[in-house]
């Protein structure tokens, strides 16, 4: 996981996506996962999944980015998929749910910064927990990048070889509990430097406002509309099951309208 | 494999409702304690080790399908209030990424805060029988014994839920149903998609469908009495086979989960234990702190307790 990258594309670039209010997406994203929530129907959950990528593009968040962590659920639901599903296509519906929710939810990542994705929940839980999430979040970074370097020595000093899994785990086991040490000590320091600056037990946020007003309204009704076709194709499944390749064909349109867009920029 | 790697919308809705009410008193009652008992100061402590696990949790050992948690090494190091607090961060974070589901973030939530929680007590339980210099075995068997129950834990959920699409969920999952037709020229062009589609043409069996070609082809013949009893038989079948289904996937994802699992719980239980280990060595203030601190002096290198 490239936390890096992940924050690059939320606190920089351009787009609708990043323009829309954070309050906006996080409403659209649950309207999203209620549509994937509702619907067993393939086509239907093929529908919403393109729908999300062509959001993707229209925002111009980095494809690659995007489905690379939202495929990372898809090797744990294979194995759910795998061990559960009666067939084929209900292992099939069941990755295509675990990539598509995974997808809604890595768009809003990619295209909000932390503040503001974690500002509802610091509003509604006690100051502590809210505090906790947004320093964890800033301290994935250092520790990411720390571990990182730290791996790449010790394989530099050939202390990760193939051959020896044991020694493997033992070496990276010290690196873990180097790191660990490293980062009680950043911690006492971060509160140390807290405390001085002011911190007196509640960090607060100020929300964003929206720049697009139409980027917010897209978002929206883009979201009511998955909602109500996916509710209406799992309530009146046996009258609309035969026609759900309908569903597609407009998930497919905006798909092929956001891609000329992109390559006419 | 500790939490649960299920999608949005497999399991029922009481059951992951549930599992958010239980995550949201048990964190919203451990951020009043941890207030009260003015324990804000370790608010950084908090935060990072939720980070080391985050970062450990998002690499994951492909062949297996398994991530390492260090859960056991976050609850002995927070104790158990904080220790439900990083739970719930650790899964936000999580599901934001798109790694785990947004609905089952409260049951996960659970399942992590038993494994840290679980991890502390039988630490603490069997340091204080076998004392501090057995730090290493303790801390392998805690972590073993944590992961298992756990994971015991998982497939309890995974059966009370139902796994995959049942009769109860998969209302809108029946192959037999899904074509591609004309719904302007009532089937001027119909392509059947999936197997069994062309045998529905111009019944209407509403949402009792389930792809038994056979059975539905010769019901055409049968008078409208005997179409009854007919369809009573058949709903009773589909509940019997609905009922054999949901044993058997059951018992399928328990055997998947205590196959693979074992090599996690061990690659886990000697990663904690070594890493414990050298924590106790280097840093012994972090882990016998507080009420757990000797009263003798302490080894060199020991800055104390971040307490």
């Amino acid at each position: 996981m490239d936390v890096s990258a992940i924050d690059r594309s939320a606190t920089s670039g351009t787009g609708p996506l990043r323009a829309a209010s954070p309050r906006v997406k996080l409403a659209a994203l649950g309207l999203v996962l209620a549509a994937t929530l509702v619907s067993w129907n393939i086509l239907v959950l093929a529908a919403i999944f393109l729908s999300l990528l062509a959001a993707a593009l229209w925002g111009r968040v980095k494809l690659r980015l995007a489905l690379g962590l939202a495929a990372y659920p898809a090797v744990f639901a294979l194995v759910f998929a795998f061990a559960s599903a009666p067939d084929l296509m209900t292992a099939t519906v069941i990755v295509v749910k675990a990539v598509t929710s995974a997808l809604a939810a890595v768009l809003v990542v990619l295209t909000t910064p932390y503040p503001q994705v974690f500002a509802p929940i610091q509003r509604v839980m006690p100051g502590i927990v809210g505090d906790a999430l947004l320093m964890t979040y800033r301290a994935i970074f250092i520790l990411a990048e720390k571990f990182s370097n730290l791996l790449r020595a010790i394989r530099l000093r050939a202390g990760l070889r193939g051959k020896s899994a044991v020694r493997s785990i033992r070496v990276t086991a010290a690196a873990v509990g180097g790191l660990l040490l490293y980062s009680v000590d950043l911690a006492q320091r971060d509160y140390d430097i807290m405390r001085i600056r002011g911190y007196e037990g509640a960090l607060r946020i100020t929300p964003f406002r929206s720049r697009s007003r139409k980027a917010d309204v897209t978002l929206v009704i883009g979201s009511v509309v998955l909602l109500g076709a996916s509710t209406a194709w799992r309530v009146e499944s046996s009258a609309l099951n035969p026609y759900s390749w309908i569903v597609v064909l407009p998930a497919l349109a905006a798909l092929g309208l956001t891609l000329l867009l992109r390559k006419g920029e | 494999m500790s939490h649960l790697h299920i999608p949005d919308g497999v399991l029922p809705l009481w059951l992951w409702g549930l599992g958010w009410l239980v995550a949201i008193v048990a964190v919203v009652a451990a951020g009043v304690i941890a207030e009260r008992a003015d324990i804000r100061r370790r608010v950084p402590l908090l935060a990072v080790v939720s980070a080391l696990m985050l970062v450990a949790m998002s690499s994951e050992i492909i062949p297996i399908a398994y991530h390492v948690n260090l859960t056991v090494i976050g609850g002995v190091l927070l104790g158990p209030v904080l220790s439900i607090i990083a739970a719930f961060i650790v899964e936000v974070v999580l599901a934001l990424l798109g790694h785990g589901g947004v609905t089952v973030l409260g049951l996960n939530t659970v399942v992590i805060a038993a494994e840290m929680l679980l991890g502390w007590a039988l630490f603490r339980g069997l340091i204080a029988i076998f004392g501090r210099a057995r730090v290493r075995p303790v801390a392998f068997v805690a972590t073993v014994l944590a992961l298992a129950a756990t994971t015991t834990m998982l497939v309890g959920i995974v059966a009370l839920g139902g796994v995959g699409a049942s009769a109860r969920e998969s209302g809108a999952l029946d192959p037999s149903t899904l074509r591609f037709e004309n719904p302007f020229a009532e089937g001027v062009f119909t392509l059947g998609l999936f197997a069994g589609g062309h045998e529905h043409e111009g019944e209407d069996h509403g949402g009792e469908d389930t792809g038994h070609e056979g059975e539905h082809a010769a019901e055409g013949e049968h008078e409208e009495a005997g179409h009854e009893a007919e369809h009573e038989h058949e709903a009773e079948h589909e509940a019997l086979a609905s009922d054999s289904h949901e044993e058997d996937a059951v018992r399928r994802f328990a055997l998947v989960v205590y196959t693979l699992g074992p090599i996690g719980w061990v690659l886990e239980g000697l990663l904690t234990a070594w890493v414990l280990g050298y924590v106790s060595r280097v840093r012994p203030g972090l882990m016998w702190g507080g009420r757990w601190a000797r009263s003798g002096g302490r080894p060199p290198g020991d800055e104390g307790t971040v307490n």
